[in-house]
C-alpha cells in the first residue's frame, strides 16, 4: 500500500478522463491516523436486482453483514453500484441487527384465520406435499376428451423464478413439469 | 441482449426507446457515458416524459405511450427514402445478403395498405368481429423447384420484401406520425436523420436499448419487430456497439427464461409437447418440419432439436428414460393445442375456480399483475397457496388486504416459507448479456430461512415418497424422476460436492454411457461432463438439462461460471471479457456476429471488429463465431442467421400471429379513435377476456402509464423493506404536467385520486415540467405516469398502480398492456 | 498535497447511490421521510444524512434540463467552521478533509453559523448532541480507498484526485466538449477554494448553489462570530434540551399507543 500511496497520481486514471478510476485508488495521507472502522468486504456476489449483473463484495461478522459495496474487479460495474445495489446489505442487516421484516420461520395461515402461526419445516413440507398430492390426484387429466394421453394438471399453478438462481430454476421446472403442471409462469411474462 | 453491457461503449449512436436505462439499469450508463465521451456517440431518448435517461440525451423526443410503431415505422420510411437517394450512406450488401429483403413473397399476400390495417387471411371472431385470427398461409415466400427461396438481388421486384416494406410504411409520413405520437416534427426529423446517419454507414453502429416500455402493449412484439427491422436496414445486428438489446429487469430473469419457467417452452427454448403429439417421434417430426431447409448453405441450427430434447428427457428421468419407453416422453404433460396458459388466462382460470393450488417463488402477483383488484379477488378461490419469499408479500398476505373485506370469509390455507437471500446461498445468475455469473455465500441465512433449492428438493422428495407409498393418479411422472436417491444421496453422485454443484453439472450435462468416436477411441467416459452441445446425442447416451448451457461446466475448465479473469483478450479490445464468467451459447458474447463481416470475412468495422477471417489458410479471430464456417464467398459456408431455417434475418416475419410487418394500432384504451393509419383501431389478433372493463376517452380522457424508479424494485417486496431505499422514495406518487395540475387545481405534493374503469387509487402528486401535454391530431391530450412498486405490506405502504391496468395482452406473448391505458384524475384522496 | 473530488453534473444520472453509500459506510440509519412533490429526499442534511442529491428542473432557451447535484461538506480550503470552533474540534487536515473530533466538541453549534453551505448538522435528538457531517471518508483514504460515494458512482460523475489535478481535469473536460458545459468551475475560487469542485451544464445559480466570492470563509466567519451575541450558545443548549424532551415524550406516546 505504501507504494500505491506515493504513486497515486499515476494510477488515478485522471489522464484518461477519469472514467474507470481503478477502485482502491490510494490517496496520500499524513500525520493523522484514521484506521478503517470496519472491513470492506471479501466475498463476491452478484446484485440481486436488475439484469445488469453487477458484482458486489460482502463483509460479514457474527452472522450479519457489516459492509457491502461494488466489486472493483467486476468488468461491468467496476466497483460502482446504483442506490439499490448499495443498499443490498439491508436485505440481511438493518442498523446492526437482522432485518426485522424478514421471514425467519415457516408460517401457516389456517382457513378463515386472521393470523399466522409459526411452524417447523418438517410439518410445513409434509403438509404442502399432502396438499399437492390431494389436488393432483383429484384433478389430474390423464386423457383429454378425445382420449389422448396428456398427463397434465391444470388445477395447480406456479409463479416465479426470476429471483431464483439458475440451478433453482432448473430444479423447479423439472419438479413442476413432473407434477403435470402447465400453468407455469414467471416475471418474464409480466 | 444480442450484445452485452460493456459493448455499449462501442456504439456510435444509442437509441433508448421503451426503456429508462439510467433509472432502471443505472450501471448501463457507465458504458453509455463512455460511448458519448470517448467514442463521440450521440444519445437519443424517446419517452412520454423526460426521464433520468432523457436528462443525459443529446436529443429527447416526447412520444405518447403506445405509439412506437408509428414512431419507428416513420423512421423506417425515412431510411428507405434516404437509401434511394443516398445508397452510399448505407450498407446495402448487408441488407441484400444477410436479411430476407430480397425474398419474393407469395403474390397472394396482401398487406395493411391493401386491407385497411389488416393482413391477408384474417377471419373475425364470433364475439367481436374486430378481433379474430389469421390464417398465415399467404405470409410466405416463393420457392424454386428445389425448395430454395426465390430472391431479387436488385431489390426492385414489387413482390420482394424490400418493396413490400416500402409499401407498408409509405403511409407513415412524418406529419402523420407526429400527429399520432405527439412528437415535435422538427425533433422527430432530427431523430430520423441522426440515427440513420450516425449508425447506417458501413463501419458505424447504433444500438437500441429497450425494456418493458416496449413489450407491455397489445402490440409489444411488433414494437420490437419494428426496432429489429430498423436495425437490419442499418446493418446494426451482429456488430460491436449494435444489436437489439432488451434490458432485463431481474437478476436472473434471463436464466429463468432460459430454464423456461413459462408455459410455452421447455429448458433451452424447446417446445412442450401437445396433445396432438402422442409419441416422441410425432413431436420431433412436427418440430423438424418447421426447421427444414433445402438450401445447402443454410445451417438451420434447430435441426439439432432431437439431440437437445432427448438429452433433456435423460436428464430428468435418468436410467428410467430408455429408447423403449420413448425416453419417458409419455410422462411429460401435453398442452392442449391452442390453449393459452399464460399469466392473464391463468388468473382468469383462477377467477372461475379452476385453479386450486398456487406456488409463488419470489413473485408477488398481487402487486405486479394487471388488474390487481380482479387478480386479488381470484386468489380467494384457492384452496391453498404457498409463498416462498424473503418477506411477507401482498400475495402471501392477500387475506389481510384492507380491501379484501375481512379474513374470516377467505378459506385459503396459506404457507409462507422463508427463503434465503442472494448472498446467503450460492449459485449462478444470468445477466441481460447472457453472462452466467456465480455468486458465493457471504453469510448464513437469517433464522430458519433456506435456499429455494433445498425447499424444492425437500418438497419433491416428500412427494415422491407419498406416491411411492400410497400410489395415486398416474404416479410414474413423479416416481420415475431422477430425484429421490439422487439429490438427497450421500455422498452426492457424479463427484458433486454440494447440491448446487450437482445441479450445475446436470445443467451442463454428461455422458450417460461411454461414448466412442468412429475409430473406436473413447470420446467420453460414462459420467464425464460434456464439452459442447455439439456432442449431445439423440440416442440417450447424453444428458443435459439445458443444451444452451453445455460447456458452462466441463472437464477441462471446471465451472466456468466462477471465472473471474477480467482481462479483455479480444484482439480489437472491444471489451468482451471472455474469461469473466461464461456466456451462452458457447461463450459467444455478441450473437449473429458473422453478419459483422463482408462476404470475404473482412469486418465492416476494421477498428472495432467482432470477428475477422485471418486469410486463406486461416480461421476466425475474435469472438466465438456464430458457427465456424468460412466466409460467404468461400466453399462450405453457411448464412449468418443460423437459427432461421433459411439462414436470413427476418425483415418479413411470418412467424408472428399478428402480421409479417408491424402495423400501428392504438392501445386498447386510447384517446384517439379513429387513427389516421387505417380503420383497424386495435391489434386484431389479441384475445379479449373482459370486454366490459375498458374505459373510453369521454369518461377517462387522460393517458396513463406505469414505470419503475431507481430506488425501488419491481413489486416492491424487497425494497419497501429496506429503510435506506424507503427513505429515498417513501411514498406512492403520480407525476403530471404543470398544465394538467393547473386545469385540475392540484397543488404539488397533495393527495390525488386516479381512476380507471377497473379501480381507483390515491397517490401524492409530483407536478413537473418533465411531462408536457401532447397535441394529438390537433387536440390536446394529457398523459400522467406513476410507479407500480407499492402495496399494503412492508415498511412503506401505498396503493398499487396495477389496480388501474387492464387484463389484456400482446397478440403473441400475452404480456399485459401496462404501459398505455386511460384514467381520470381528481383532487383529494379516494372517498 | 490536498485531495479533492470533481463532481461532473453532466455525468450524474441522479441514481443517488452516493447517498446510500454514505449511509452504508458510515452506518447511518434511514430517516422517516415523505413525498414532498419532488424526488429529493431527505430534503436536507441532518445528523444522519451527510449528503443529498438535489433534482433541479432547469428551463433554458426553450430546453428543459433535469440536473442532479450531489451536495455534501465542501471541505473548504479555509473552512469557516474550523475558524469559529473555539475548542479545536474541527480541523482542516493538510490532505484536504475537514475532520471532526467528537471528544473535543461542546455542542455550541457555532460551526453551523460559520458554514455558508449549511453542512454541519446537530444531533437534536440527543441530550448531549454532537455535530455530524461528511468526513471525506477519512478512514478509507487512510487505507488507500476512494470515499464510499466516489467509489459507488456508476458514471464516474465523482472523480477523486489532488485538487490541482481535479482543476486541470475540469478544464480539460470543458475544453473537450464546450457545448456540454457552462464554463465555470464551482469551488475553484468560491469561499477561498473548496476540496469539492463542480462543473455543470447550467449556471450554478440555477441549482441553488450559494453565490460566494473568493473571500476565504475562515476570515468571513470570524467577522460573523464577532458579531454574534455570546448568549447564543446558552440559548442553543436550552433549545436542544427542549427538543430532546419533546421527542422522548412523543416516542413514549407512540410506544404506548
Amino acid at each position: 500500500m505504501d507504494l500505491s500511496r506515493r504513486d497515486f497520481l499515476k494510477i488515478s486514471g485522471v489522464a484518461t478522463g477519469g472514467l474507470f478510476l481503478p477502485s482502491g485508488t490510494a490517496l496520500a495521507t499524513g500525520a493523522y491516523s484514521y484506521p478503517l472502522h470496519k472491513p470492506i468486504g471479501e466475498t463476491p456476489t452478484i446484485c440481486c436486482f436488475c439484469g445488469v449483473g453487477c458484482g458486489a463484495i460482502v463483509a460479514a461478522q457474527d452472522g450479519l453483514v457489516v459492509n457491502l459495496e461494488g466489486d472493483p474487479d467486476h468488468p461491468i460495474n467496476r466497483g460502482s453500484l446504483c442506490s439499490k445495489g448499495m443498499a443490498l446489505a439491508q436485505l440481511n442487516t438493518v442498523d446492526g441487527k437482522p432485518n426485522p421484516k424478514r421471514l425467519t420461520k415457516p408460517m401457516y395461515r389456517a382457513p378463515g384465520s386472521d393470523t399466522w402461526q409459526e411452524k417447523d419445516w418438517g410439518w410445513t413440507i409434509s403438509e404442502i406435499a399432502k396438499r399437492v398430492k390431494a389436488t393432483r390426484d383429484e384433478n389430474f387429466i390423464a386423457q383429454d376428451d378425445q382420449g389422448r394421453t396428456v398427463n397434465r394438471l391444470e388445477a395447480i399453478a406456479s409463479f416465479g423464478g426470476a429471483a431464483l438462481d439458475s440451478e433453482e430454476c432448473a430444479l423447479l421446472v423439472k419438479a413442476l413439469r413432473s407434477m403435470g403442471l402447465v400453468y407455469i409462469e414467471h416475471q418474464a411474462r409480466i | 441482449m444480442t450484445n452485452h453491457w460493456c459493448d455499449l461503449q462501442n456504439s456510435d449512436c444509442i437509441l433508448i426507446i421503451g426503456s429508462n436505462a439510467a433509472e432502471n439499469h443505472p450501471i448501463s450508463f457507465k458504458w453509455v457515458t463512455k460511448a458519448m465521451e470517448e467514442n463521440g456517440a450521440t444519445l437519443i431518448s424517446v419517452d412520454p416524459r423526460l426521464t433520468r435517461s432523457s436528462s443525459k440525451a443529446d436529443i429527447y423526443a416526447a412520444m405518447r405511450s403506445g405509439t412506437d410503431i408509428a414512431f419507428v415505422g416513420g423512421m423506417i420510411r425515412w431510411v428507405l427514402k434516404d437509401m434511394e437517394q443516398n445508397p452510399g450512406r448505407y450498407n446495402m450488401t448487408y441488407v441484400r445478403e444477410y436479411t430476407n429483403a430480397a425474398f419474393l413473397i407469395d403474390p397472394e399476400f396482401k398487406g395493411a395498405p391493401d386491407l385497411d390495417g389488416k393482413f391477408s387471411g384474417f377471419s373475425p371472431g364470433d364475439a367481436d368481429p374486430n378481433f379474430g385470427k389469421y390464417d398465415k398461409s399467404t405470409w410466405t415466400w416463393q420457392k424454386d423447384q428445389n425448395g430454395i427461396p426465390l430472391k431479387d438481388p436488385t431489390l426492385q421486384d414489387p413482390n420482394c420484401v424490400f418493396q413490400l416494406l416500402k409499401k407498408q410504411f409509405e403511409r407513415y409520413d412524418p406529419e402523420t406520425v407526429c400527429g399520432v405520437t405527439g412528437t415535435d416534427l422538427e425533433i422527430y426529423l432530427q431523430v430520423c436523420e441522426t440515427y440513420a446517419h450516425r449508425s447506417g454507414p458501413r463501419g458505424r453502429s447504433g444500438t437500441i436499448m429497450y425494456a418493458m416500455g416496449t413489450t407491455q402493449h397489445t402490440h409489444g412484439t411488433q414494437n420490437i419487430r419494428s426496432y429489429s427491422i430498423l436495425q437490419l436496414l442499418l446493418g446494426n445486428i451482429g456488430v460491436a456497439g449494435g444489436g437489439i438489446n432488451a434490458l432485463r429487469g431481474e437478476a436472473n430473469v434471463q436464466g429463468s427464461t432460459d430454464h423456461c419457467l413459462l408455459y410455452h417452452i421447455l429448458p433451452g427454448y424447446l417446445a412442450p409437447p401437445n396433445a396432438a403429439q402422442p409419441m416422441l417421434q410425432d413431436h420431433l417430426d412436427a418440430k423438424l418440419a418447421g426447421f427444414a431447409t433445402f438450401d445447402p448453405k443454410s445451417a438451420s441450427w434447430w435441426l439439432n432439436y432431437p439431440k437437445y430434447f432427448v438429452s433433456l428427457l435423460k436428464s430428468w428421468y435418468g436410467d428410467n428414460a430408455t429408447e423403449a419407453n420413448d425416453f419417458g416422453y409419455e410422462w411429460l404433460p401435453k398442452l392442449n393445442p391452442g390453449t393459452n396458459y399464460s399469466h392473464i388466462p391463468l388468473f382468469e382460470a383462477m377467477a372461475k375456480g379452476d385453479i386450486k393450488g398456487l406456488f409463488c417463488w419470489g413473485q408477488n402477483p398481487a402487486v405486479g399483475g394487471p388488474n390487481s383488484n380482479a387478480e386479488r379477488g381470484a386468489l380467494k378461490n384457492l384452496d391453498w397457496l404457498v409463498s416462498v419469499d424473503l418477506w411477507e408479500t401482498e400475495t402471501g398476505a392477500f387475506w389481510q388486504d384492507p380491501a379484501a373485506g375481512g379474513a374470516a370469509g377467505i378459506q385459503t390455507e396459506v404457507f409462507a416459507l422463508p427463503a434465503a437471500a442472494a448472498y446467503e446461498k450460492e449459485g449462478s445468475v444470468v445477466n441481460s448479456g447472457r453472462w452466467s455469473q456465480w455468486r458465493w455465500q457471504a453469510v448464513d441465512a437469517l433464522g430458519e430461512a433456506l435456499p429455494d433449492l433445498d425447499i424444492i428438493k425437500e418438497l419433491m422428495v416428500e412427494l415422491v415418497d407419498l406416491y411411492e407409498k400410497d400410489g395415486g393418479a398416474v404416479p410414474d411422472p413423479i416416481t420415475k424422476l431422477r430425484w429421490k436417491g439422487w439429490y438427497d444421496a450421500n455422498p452426492l453422485p457424479r463427484g458433486a460436492d454440494s447440491l448446487v454443484d450437482l445441479v450445475s453439472r446436470e445443467i451442463n450435462g454428461w455422458a450417460e454411457t461411454t461414448i466412442k468416436n468412429d475409430d473406436g477411441s473413447v470420446r467420453y467416459d460414462e459420467g464425464k461432463l460434456m464439452g459442447t452441445f455439439g456432442h449431445l446425442m439423440a440416442d440417450g447416451s447424453t444428458s443435459s438439462s439445458n443444451w444452451l448451457y453445455t460447456q458452462s461446466y466441463n472437464e477441462t475448465d471446471g465451472n466456468r461460471q466462477k471465472w473471474r479473469d477480467n482481462v479483455d483478450y479480444h484482439p480489437a479490445g472491444i471489451g468482451l471479457y471472455s474469461k469473466w464468467s461464461w456466456c451462452w451459447p458457447i461463450n459467444r458474447r455478441i450473437i449473429y456476429n458473422r453478419a459483422s463481416v463482408d462476404l470475404d470475412g473482412n469486418p465492416w468495422d476494421e477498428e472495432d471488429f467482432v470477428i475477422r477471417w485471418t486469410g486463406p489458410e486461416g480461421n476466425w479471430e475474435g469472438d466465438v463465431p456464430d458457427g465456424g464456417w468460412a466466409p460467404m464467398n468461400m466453399e462450405g459456408t453457411r448464412y449468418p442467421f443460423i437459427m432461421k431455417p433459411e439462414g436470413f434475418a427476418h425483415i418479413f416475419g411470418p412467424g408472428r400471429t399478428d402480421g409479417p410487418f408491424p402495423e400501428h394500432y392504438e392501445p386498447m384504451e386510447s384517446p384517439l379513435n379513429p387513427h389516421p393509419f387505417s380503420g383497424t383501431q386495435n391489434n386484431p389478433a389479441i384475445t379479449i377476456w373482459r370486454p366490459d372493463e375498458f374505459g373510453t376517452p369521454d369518461e377517462y380522457p387522460i393517458v396513463a402509464t406505469t414505470y419503475r424508479v431507481t430506488e425501488h424494485w419491481q413489486a416492491g417486496a424487497m425494497t419497501r423493506n429496506m429503510p435506506w431505499l424507503v427513505e429515498l422514495m417513501p411514498e406512492m406518487f403520480i407525476e403530471m404536467s404543470v398544465e394538467l395540475a393547473a386545469e385540475l387545481g392540484i397543488n404539488n405534493a397533495e393527495v390525488v385520486t386516479i381512476e380507471s374503469k377497473r379501480g381507483s387509487i390515491q397517490a401524492a402528486a409530483i407536478i413537473t415540467k418533465r411531462f408536457k401535454p401532447f397535441t394529438i391530431m390537433g387536440k390536446t391530450v394529457h398523459q400522467i405516469g406513476m410507479p407500480w412498486h407499492w402495496g399494503f405490506k412492508g415498511l412503506s405502504v401505498g396503493d398499487s398502480a396495477n389496480k388501474l391496468t387492464p387484463h389484456v395482452g400482446d397478440a403473441n406473448t400475452t404480456i399485459p398492456e401496462y404501459k398505455a391505458f386511460l384514467v381520470r384524475v381528481k383532487k383529494g384522496g379516494v372517498e | 498535497m490536498s485531495r479533492a473530488v470533481l463532481v461532473d453534473l453532466t455525468r450524474c444520472i441522479g441514481c443517488r447511490s452516493c447517498q446510500v453509500a454514505c449511509k452504508s459506510w458510515n452506518d447511518n440509519p434511514a430517516e422517516q421521510t415523505k413525498c414532498l412533490g419532488a424526488y429529493d429526499n431527505p430534503p436536507s442534511f441532518s445528523a444522519d444524512t451527510w449528503t443529498v442529491v438535489q433534482f433541479n428542473e432547469v428551463e433554458q432557451a426553450d430546453r428543459l434540463q433535469w440536473v442532479f447535484a450531489k451536495r455534501q461538506c465542501m471541505h473548504c480550503e479555509h473552512p469557516g467552521c474550523v475558524a469559529v470552533c473555539t475548542v479545536g474540534a474541527l480541523t482542516k487536515t493538510p490532505e484536504g478533509p475537514v475532520v471532526y473530533e467528537a471528544s473535543r466538541c461542546i455542542g455550541c453549534r457555532y460551526c453551523q453559523y460559520g458554514c455558508p453551505f449549511g453542512v454541519p448538522s446537530f444531533e437534536w435528538d440527543k441530550p448531549l448532541g454532537l455535530i455530524r457531517k461528511c468526513t471525506f471518508c477519512v478512514d478509507r483514504a487512510e487505507e488507500g480507498y476512494e470515499t464510499a460515494c466516489v467509489k459507488a458512482c456508476p458514471t464516474d460523475a465523482l472523480t477523486m484526485g489532488t485538487r490541482h489535478e481535479m482543476i486541470s481535469e475540469a478544464h480539460r473536460r470543458i475544453n473537450a466538449r464546450p457545448h456540454k458545459y457552462h464554463g465555470h468551475i464551482y469551488g475553484e475560487k468560491e469561499a477561498g477554494g473548496t476540496s469539492w469542485l463542480y462543473i455543470s451544464p447550467v449556471p450554478f445559480e440555477e441549482l441553488g448553489f450559494p453565490m460566494l466570492d473568493g473571500e476565504p470563509m475562515d476570515y468571513a466567519s470570524s467577522v460573523i462570530m464577532n458579531a454574534t451575541p455570546v448568549t447564543l450558545a446558552a440559548a442553543v443548549g436550552v433549545l436542544s434540551g427542549l427538543y430532546w424532551l419533546t421527542k422522548k415524550k412523543s416516542q413514549a406516546a407512540e410506544e404506548e399507543g
